[in-house]
C-alpha cells in the first residue's frame, strides 16, 4: 500500500505543483466570480435609487406586504425601492419634477373593474418595479382571504406533467433544470479529459525515458498502475472540485439575492445518479488512455486517439434539446444506456424525467462491466506495450497473448 | 551460493528470438560483465532476470531463489537509454525513487544529499532534470541506482554519456561497490571497459553465450602461438622456432612455428645478448576474441 500511495502523491503532485495548474485552477474561478459581480454591478449601478409613487384612485392599497418593502441594496439589482403614496397626480407630479422620485403609477378608479394602472415616468424607471407594485396590488386585492389563499395565490400553482406512461415529468419552465446536468455534464467531460489526458501522458513520458524499467524493478506492476490511476484522476479531480464548489458558492450566492419563485428546485436523487455514472465512467475512460498511452509509440500519436474516447461524452448535448422535450424516447434512453454517452445522458433524463429504477441500474451496470473491460484491457495493454519502445502495440495482439500470466512481456532489445 | 543463477533461458518475440540459450552465474562480490554487440540479448537477458519478461524456457534465480517484490528494494538497476522525468526537480525525482526502494524520506534525503555532493550536483539539486548535462543525469542515474544500498547491482552501458573524468570516477564507484560486498553486473558492448573492470564475464551473440569464464582464462584459451618481444636493440631478421616477426609501435610479436615454445625463444634471445624491456604470452584484447567468435560462428553457418 505504501507504494501505491508514493506513486499516487508523486503522480498528484507532478501535476498539481506546476505554476500553470495553480495559475489555472485559480483563474477560472476568478474570472467566473468577477464577471458575474461585474455583472451585478453593472445593473446595479444603472439602478435609480429615488423613492417610486403612486397615487390610488381605487383605494386598494391598505398595506405594504413584506416582500414588496423597500429593501434598497446599492449592488443587488433585484432590490425594491420606496413606493410613496400620494393623495392627487398633481402632488405626483410635482414630486417627479422636482425629480424627488423616479416614477409615479396611477391607479384609475376604476381598477377594480378595468385592472388599469398608468406609470408616468421622464426616464425608464428600474426594471422591477412595476412587478413590486402588481405585489402590492395582488397582496391587498387578496386581504380578505386567509393567509393560505394568499399564499397560495402569490406563489402560482404547481405545475406537475405526467407523461403517458406515468412517470413523473417536470414542465421544463425552470431554466436551471436544465443549467445544472449541462453543469455538471460539462464539469465532469473537463474532469474526465483532465485526469485521463494526464494519465496517458504520463505513461508515455515514462515509456519514452525508460524510468518505467526502474519503477518496475521497484514496485509491481499492479501498484504502480493503481497508483498511477488514483493520483491522475485525483489531479484531474482537482481543478473539478475547486471550479465546482467556487461555483456552488457562487450559485449559494446567487439564490440569496434571487427572488423566491427563480431559486433552483434541485432534485438531490440527481447528485446521486450523477456521482454513480461518473465513477466508472472515469474508471473507464482512464483505463482506456491508458491503454493508448501503454500501446502508442509517442505523445503525438496518442493524442490523435485520445479524442475517440472523450468525444462521445458529450454527444447527448448535441441531443439535449430531444432529452429535454422527450426525455424517455428509445434514443434518449439509448443514449442514457449506451456506456459512453450514459454519464451526460443519464444525468440530463434524471433532471427532465423522473428514470424507471431499471434503466439507471442497466445504465451503471453497463458503465461498470464496461469500465472494468477496459480496466482488463488496458492492464494487457501496459503489460504487453510498456516495454515495446518506439513501435505501436497492434489491438490484435492484446487479445491474441490471452495466456493468463501476471508477468510482463512485450518489446526487447 | 551465487547471486544470480541463469540456466539455459530462451525468449522469442513473435517469430523473432531474441535469446535461445544462455546460462551463467554470477558470484558474490564480483564484477560481472555481460558482453556483446548491440542486438545480441543482452537487455532480454537482463530483463528476464529481473522478472520483467518471463523466459520461454530456462530457469533464473536472484539472491537465492525466484524473483519476487521483496527482493526488487535489495537491487538497484540502471537500465540503457535512460532518462529521467524532465520536467521535474533532481533532488525531487532522486527521493521519490529512493522511497520507492524502501527508504524514509527522511532517510533518502539524507544519503541523496551525500550522494549529490560527492558527485558535484548539490548545486542543481533544485533544478529540473530537462536543466541538467547528459552527463549530471547519468550521474543523477547512477544516484538512483546506488542509493538504497543494493546488494546486486545491474547496469546496462554505465559509461555512455560520460567525459573521461566522469568515467574514471565511476569505475572507482564500482570497484568501491564490490569491494563492499555489492555484486555487479555491467551490461556493455565496449569491450574495453570489461577488461579494465570486470572479474567474469558471459559474451552473448545472436541470443547464444559464446563466451564464459573469468577474463584470464578466457584471453589465455584464445591467446595465439606468439609472443610480444620489446628489445632495446634491433631483433635479427630470423629466429629459431619464429615463423613470423611483425613489428608494430617499438614492439614486435613473435608468430612461434608448431612445436616451438616460449621459453626456448627466450633463451634464445637471452643467449644472443639482446637487452629485452618485455617478453609475454601474446594475449588477445576481448574485441580480437570477439571478432574471431562471431567470423568463427559465421564460417560455421
Amino acid at each position: 500500500m505504501r507504494d501505491i500511495w508514493l506513486v499516487l502523491k508523486h503522480e498528484y503532485m507532478r501535476h498539481v505543483a506546476r505554476k500553470g495548474f495553480i495559475f489555472a485552477l485559480l483563474s477560472v474561478p476568478l474570472i467566473l466570480v468577477v464577471s458575474i459581480r461585474a455583472g451585478f454591478l453593472s445593473v446595479a449601478a444603472s439602478m435609480d435609487p429615488k423613492p417610486a409613487a403612486y397615487v390610488d384612485l381605487a383605494g386598494v392599497i391598505q398595506v405594504i406586504p413584506p416582500a414588496a418593502a423597500p429593501s434598497l441594496d446599492s449592488e443587488n439589482p433585484f432590490s425594491n425601492v420606496e413606493l410613496l403614496p400620494y393623495a392627487t397626480e398633481a402632488e405626483a407630479r410635482a414630486a417627479l419634477d422636482a425629480k424627488e422620485i423616479q416614477a409615479y403609477y396611477v391607479i384609475e378608479a376604476d381598477y377594480l373593474e378595468t385592472g388599469a394602472v398608468r406609470l408616468v415616468a421622464v426616464d425608464r424607471p428600474n426594471e422591477g418595479l412595476s412587478s413590486q407594485l402588481a405585489d402590492i396590488l395582488q397582496y391587498n386585492l387578496l386581504s380578505r382571504f386567509p393567509p393560505e389563499v394568499q399564499k397560495r395565490v402569490m406563489n402560482g400553482p404547481v405545475v406537475e406533467v405526467l407523461a403517458m406512461d406515468g412517470s413523473q415529468q417536470m414542465s421544463g419552465a425552470n431554466i436551471w433544470g436544465i443549467m445544472l446536468p449541462l453543469g455538471i455534464g460539462l464539469l465532469f467531460f473537463f474532469g474526465i479529459s483532465y485526469s485521463s489526458g494526464y494519465l496517458m501522458s504520463a505513461l508515455i513520458e515514462e515509456k519514452e525515458n525508460r524510468t518505467v524499467e526502474i519503477l518496475l524493478t521497484s514496485i509491481s506492476p499492479n501498484h504502480l498502475m493503481a497508483g498511477k490511476v488514483a493520483g491522475n484522476l485525483l489531479a484531474g479531480l482537482t481543478p473539478l472540485l475547486v471550479w465546482g464548489g467556487s461555483a456552488g458558492i457562487g450559485l449559494i450566492i446567487l439564490m440569496t439575492s434571487l427572488p423566491e419563485s427563480a431559486r433552483p428546485d434541485v432534485d438531490p436523487n440527481l447528485i446521486w445518479i450523477s456521482l454513480l455514472a461518473f465513477i466508472p465512467a472515469f474508471l473507464m475512460i482512464a483505463a482506456l488512455m491508458a491503454a493508448v498511452g501503454s500501446s502508442a509509440a509517442s505523445e503525438s500519436e496518442a493524442n490523435q486517439y485520445s479524442g475517440l474516447f472523450t468525444l462521445p461524452l458529450v454527444v447527448p448535448l448535441w441531443f439535449m434539446m430531444l432529452l429535454i422535450d422527450k426525455p424517455n424516447s428509445p434514443l434518449s434512453v439509448g443514449l442514457s444506456l449506451f456506456p459512453f454517452t450514459a454519464p451526460i445522458a443519464l444525468t440530463m433524463r434524471a433532471s427532465f424525467t423522473i428514470v424507471p429504477f431499471w434503466q439507471i441500474a442497466l445504465s451503471i451496470g453497463l458503465l461498470w462491466l464496461t469500465a472494468l473491460a477496459c480496466m482488463w484491457f488496458a492492464g494487457r495493454a501496459f503489460r504487453l506495450g510498456m516495454l515495446n519502445y518506439g513501435k505501436r502495440l497492434k489491438l490484435k495482439e492484446v487479445f491474441r497473448r490471452s495466456k493468463p500470466t501476471p508477468k510482463l512481456e512485450g518489446g526487447h532489445e | 551460493m551465487p547471486a544470480i543463477e541463469v540456466e539455459h533461458i530462451a525468449k522469442s518475440f513473435g517469430k523473432q528470438c531474441a535469446v535461445s540459450d544462455v546460462s551463467f552465474e554470477v558470484n558474490p562480490g564480483e564484477i560481472f560483465g555481460l558482453l556483446g554487440p548491440n542486438g545480441a540479448g543482452k537487455t532480454t537477458s537482463i530483463r528476464i532476470i529481473l522478472d520483467i519478461f518471463k523466459p520461454d524456457a530456462g530457469r533464473v534465480a536472484v539472491l537465492g531463489g525466484p524473483m519476487d517484490e521483496t527482493k526488487k528494494d535489495r537491487i538497484g538497476y540502471l537500465p540503457e537509454e535512460r532518462g529521467l522525468y524532465q520536467d521535474q526537480r533532481l533532488d525531487r525525482v532522486l527521493v521519490y525513487l529512493a522511497t520507492l526502494k524502501g527508504l524514509t524520506t527522511s532517510e533518502a534525503q539524507k544519503r541523496i544529499g551525500a550522494w549529490l555532493e560527492r558527485f558535484d550536483l548539490a548545486e542543481h539539486s533544485k533544478k529540473k532534470i530537462k536543466e541538467l548535462s547528459k552527463g549530471m543525469q547519468q550521474k543523477a542515474q547512477l544516484i538512483s541506482t546506488l542509493v538504497h544500498q543494493p546488494q546486486l547491482v545491474i547496469i546496462d552501458e554505465p559509461f555512455s554519456a560520460l567525459d573521461p573524468v566522469n568515467t574514471q570516477m565511476v569505475k572507482d564507484l564500482l570497484r568501491e561497490e564490490r569491494d563492499r560486498g555489492t555484486v555487479v553486473v555491467m551490461c556493455t558492448h565496449q569491450m574495453h571497459q570489461v577488461e579494465e573492470l570486470c572479474d567474469r564475464l558471459v559474451l552473448i551473440h545472436q541470443g547464444r553465450a559464446m563466451l564464459y569464464g573469468t577474463l584470464n582464462d578466457i584471453r589465455r584459451s584464445y591467446a595465439g602461438h606468439a609472443v610480444n618481444v620489446r628489445a632495446l636493440a634491433d631483433l635479427p631478421a630470423a629466429l629459431p622456432g619464429v615463423a613470423n616477426i611483425t613489428r608494430h609501435n617499438g614492439d614486435t610479436r613473435l608468430d612461434l612455428l608448431p612445436g616451438a615454445t616460449p621459453q626456448a625463444v627466450l633463451q634464445d634471445l637471452v643467449a644472443r645478448g639482446l637487452p629485452l624491456e618485455m617478453f609475454e604470452i601474446a594475449m588477445p584484447t576481448l574485441d580480437e576474441i570477439f571478432i574471431q567468435v562471431v567470423k568463427g560462428q559465421e564460417d560455421a553457418a
